[in-house]
């Protein structure tokens, strides 16, 4: 079976999705690929979420082109497509004169790459701004338009979005061959995929820690990647929201960072070592580190409270430690995203938006629909809706006041929901990132079971076919001996 | 800066929405709060329970093991059989019950002092419910501790379940969560669990422990893995949990005295389910938003020898306050909390029945020597208190002595003490008395072993 489209798309990680939620306002027939079973299961779910500035890139490289610009349309993409974003700031904290010198340079930097109202400020100031920043720091670099997001919820919302505007989604679908047929305008790629193969004009490379292999399978650009990981560490909710802090750099990372959430976790983010391809484990020295690391900046930092330790690898292009955004020099009509690390999130609706113009530039014919919708209603969260909303919710349907997911408040109408979302749930943890059931302190201690009755109910499957994430991860063999 | 807080922390009376008075609000419909419940009834109150399942019965449902019962009835009972007793009891009164309703706020209110009135704001399916009470116990029970805050490293698969979850799909699902399972942490529902799993044809390949000793107890070490022939291998624990998509192995390592992992003592163990059974933390997040304080040792409430809270009128009980051993004794303890917050819904002040207040009794219990805490916190009254405590280690000869000012005032027989059991040491209205004409307000309950005392 063969689908043809004007444009495919490999790769649903935050990168892909906001380029299809960008051209899915033309005239185009596009296809989302993804290997994964559901939306940003690569290096968009594991990072810390924040939507860094864009003071940290060396002037003159992509990331320093897209940081601060995607920094920037952050608020109107929030607005459009009803995800969480907060902007509040962030400080870089100094601790004494070599630090403070470095400050400089990162401001210094900052302005160069268009970064706005970036100033130092001394003790008072940052106490003032953040009461919990250590009280060691000397001086800081206070940038006002710093903010965090939920990475998997600004991907979802974003293929939501396009796929609401007609683009289509394909999941379990890793790419196995290319093949390009003709050249220059006339160029056709076949995608084989265990999902059905897909035929394409041009052909989008987003596939994250994958790109490297799209790549070489189209025979374009021979990147050569390392696995940077990071193990990041989420805790309990605090009554109050941290503002990011970070330290000053090291040379190949931005060091550890504390910062809030926008669900009013604290999020200690992230370790930086070079590790196997592929590796996602957690490190009991890197956790450690993280935690010692974390109450340099925020000495009251109680981390006992660890909800949660993952890690993730972030894609870096050895050879520029950049990103690659444009048309492959080798093969044309083939657009790549490729090498996007830190800072992928933040970047994300700017790298939508320079792919757009590389592809107009390249004479790709771009006709505005008369139909697209930008906005993107956000599903109802009970926890956050308002006492009146609650009743009213409850009222409609008597599912909303069960609820399932104690921790974070979930009731089953709102599981039953994010199942139902095109593209939906199709997992345990598809449904936590979705709606944080499960999400909480007690990890699906409590729910788990329930949210994998509801999975099996609504996918018509058997409890024993619902899966924890992707192929292969079952939660129950099956009935007990002699249960029928 | 933006303001994140769920809208569910506003309470206090809200416009529209019904409104039911109590004496008595009890949260939780477990044994503690059953029991509670039944006390404050008892008492002459006018009681509601709020129960976030279906049910009543709360964990003890799951607990289809016998060894329920044995002090409380003279009877060897299982867990829902226990827990229907109760049930029983609670289902022949006017006890209100407010099923499948999930408690989102208590609010206390401006502290006056003849109406201070709670509000517990509830949603259901029904939808919205405030229910006023005069007096609230907090009897929500405890949630498991998790891999997370134990921080196993390695990779994260599917198949790593903490030992209540197991039990629940075992249990109440009927579904047979693996074939091949290893069990962390030697505490009493590992130890049930390594059982179960057993009988239901999952072949258990250890239980690992990270302390030297066995953390449950004696009884259900025998009765769960030497009857069964399963290993327990002490000082040791799992390092890594091995495995993209469903646990494919743990690698387990022997660990020093200072509880760190030795390198080169790894060894692999081929499995695919994780039961966790390593501690379980009373579930407060409801009493904090409420402004109650809690004791970071026990990670409960703060409460005196009446079982109030620092918020006057709200009290605490069962495994909310601090972890038990048996339900029979989170029975024992809610029974007088149910039955000193009737007396204070119905104005007798919360010690008419532990005895009349002493005029400025205001002490402070604090643990020391091996003893892991001291309940209650607070003593406002002079009259025979039990003191309950649990010791961080095993040792085979030990006294409790109550100390003030440096002083030894009072102590108890040399015997052996075990972390697995919660220790109850009664403490005689005349030592509290002598305390106070000692004018001391701060006492010390020191477990020492009887070498070094």
């Amino acid at each position: 079976m063969t689908e043809t489209f004007d444009i495919a798309i490999v790769g649903a990680g935050i990168t892909g999705c906001a380029i299809a939620r960008q051209l899915a306002r033309y005239d185009l027939s596009i296809c989302v690929v993804e290997a994964a079973n559901d939306i940003a299961l690569g290096a968009s779910k594991a990072n810390g979420g924040l939507v860094h500035a864009g003071y940290d890139p060396a002037p003159g490289t992509v990331k320093a082109q897209v940081n601060a610009r995607g920094c920037e349309l952050y608020g109107t993409w929030a607005q459009e497509l009803g995800f969480l974003f907060c902007r509040t700031g962030s400080m870089v904290l100094g601790f004494n004169d070599e630090d403070r010198a470095h400050l400089e340079k990162l401001r210094c930097n900052g302005l160069a790459n268009g970064v706005p109202e970036l100033s130092i400020v001394g003790p008072d100031r940052i106490h003032e701004l953040e009461p919990r920043a250590s009280a060691d720091a000397t001086c800081a670099l206070w940038c006002p338009s710093t903010g965090f997001v939920d990475p998997f919820e600004v991907a979802i919302a974003a293929l939501e979005n396009a796929v609401a505007n007609g683009v289509t989604f394909m999941r379990s679908a890793p790419v196995e061959v290319i093949e390009v047929a003709g050249s220059g305008d006339d160029a056709r790629f076949t995608l084989a995929t265990p999902a059905g193969n897909v035929r394409c004009h041009y052909l989008i490379n987003a596939a994250g820690n994958g790109a490297a292999d799209i790549s070489h399978m189209a025979g374009a650009e021979e990147f050569q990647m390392v696995w940077r990981q990071g193990n990041i560490v989420v805790l309990d909710k605090e009554p109050r929201t941290l503002m990011p802090l970070y330290p000053v750099p090291t040379p190949v990372s931005k060091g550890v960072i504390v910062t809030g959430t926008v669900h009013g976790n604290t999020v200690i983010t992230a370790t930086a070592a070079v590790r196997e391809p592929g590796d996602t484990q957690t490190y009991a020295s890197d956790v450690n580190a993280l935690l010692t690391d974390a109450r340099k900046l925020v000495p009251d930092l109680d981390t006992r409270r660890v909800v949660r330790a993952f890690a993730g690898g972030r894609p870096v292009i050895q050879e520029t430690n950049d990103f690659f955004i444009g048309q492959s020099a080798v093969v044309p009509g083939l657009f790549q995203a490729a090498g996007i690390q830190s800072p992928g999130v933040a970047s994300a609706p700017a790298i939508a938006e320079r792919m757009e113009l590389v592809m107009r530039e390249a004479g790709v014919e771009l006709h505005e629909r008369t139909d697209w919708n930008p906005i993107r209603r956000a599903p109802d969260d009970f926890d956050r809706a308002s006492l009146a909303r609650k009743e009213e919710l409850i009222e409609s349907d008597p599912a909303w006041g069960q609820i399932v997911c104690r921790c974070e408040t979930v009731p089953e109408a709102e599981i039953v929901a994010a199942i139902r979302r095109r593209p939906g749930a199709v997992s345990v943890e598809g449904v936590k990132r979705r709606c944080r059931a499960g999400m909480g302190r007690c990890q699906s201690g409590f729910c788990q079971s329930r949210v994998v009755a509801i999975l099996a109910r609504e996918l018509g499957c058997d409890p024993s076919e619902v899966l924890l994430e992707d192929a292969g991860s079952w939660l129950v063999e099956g009935p007990l001996k002699g249960v029928r | 800066m933006a303001e994140f807080k769920s809208s569910a922390i506003d309470s206090g009376i809200i416009e529209g929405v019904a409104t039911q008075a109590f004496d008595v609000v009890v949260i939780g419909g477990g044994p503690a709060g059953m029991a509670a419940a039944l006390a404050a009834h008892k008492a002459g109150a006018h009681v509601a329970i709020v129960e976030r399942e279906q049910h009543l019965g709360g964990i003890l449902r799951q607990c289809i093991h016998p060894g329920f019962g044995l002090s409380h009835f003279k009877q060897e009972l299982t867990g829902p059989e226990y827990a229907q007793r109760f049930i029983d009891q609670v289902r022949a009164t006017d006890i209100a019950l407010f099923l499948n309703s999930m408690v989102i706020g208590i609010d206390s209110g401006e502290p006056t002092e003849d109406t201070a009135v709670h509000t517990v704001t509830l949603m259901s399916p029904a939808g919205m419910l405030q229910l006023t009470g005069r007096a609230v116990v907090l009897a929500m029970g405890c949630r498991e501790r998790t891999r997370s805050e134990i921080k196993i490293p390695g990779s994260r698969p599917a198949g790593v379940f903490t030992a209540g979850l197991a039990q629940r799909y075992i249990n109440i699902e009927n579904l047979k969560p693996g074939s091949r399972a290893v069990i962390l942490g030697s505490g009493d529902i590992g130890l049930i669990m390594a059982r179960r799993c057993t009988l239901e044809g999952i072949s258990v390949e250890g239980v690992y422990e990270l302390m030297p000793y066995a953390n449950g107890l004696r009884r259900n070490v025998k009765n769960c893995l030497d009857d069964f022939g399963i290993p327990l291998h002490l000082s040791t624990t799992v390092t890594r949990v091995i495995g993209h998509d469903r646990v494919e192995a743990v690698e387990v390592s022997q660990v020093d005295e200072r509880l760190a992992p030795i390198p080169g003592t790894e060894r692999i163990v081929p499995c695919d389910t994780l039961l966790l059974s390593v501690g379980l933390i009373p579930e407060n997040e409801l009493s904090v938003a409420a402004g109650v304080e809690l004791d970071p040792r026990t990670r409960g409430a703060v409460v005196d020898q009446s079982l109030q809270t620092g918020v006057p009128g709200i009290f605490a009980c069962g495994n909310v306050l601090h972890v038990h051993d048996l339900a029979d004794n989170v029975t024992c303890e809610s029974e007088r909390a149910g039955a000193a917050a009737a007396a204070y819904a119905l104005g007798g002040g919360a010690d008419a029945e532990a005895g009349a207040p002493g005029a400025g009794c205001q002490l402070t219990v604090s643990p020391a020597g091996i003893a892991g805490y001291a309940l209650p916190g607070r003593i406002t009254a002079v009259a025979l208190t039990k003191l309950n405590f649990r010791v961080r280690r095993p040792v085979d000869a030990a006294r409790v002595r109550i100390l003030a000012d440096g002083e030894e005032l009072f102590t108890g027989k040399v015997r052996a003490f075990k972390p697995s059991v919660m220790e109850s040491f009664p403490l005689p209205a005349k030592v509290i008395q002598r305390i106070l004409d000692l004018g001391v307000s701060e006492i010390v309950l020191s477990v020492d072993p009887a070498e070094e005392a």
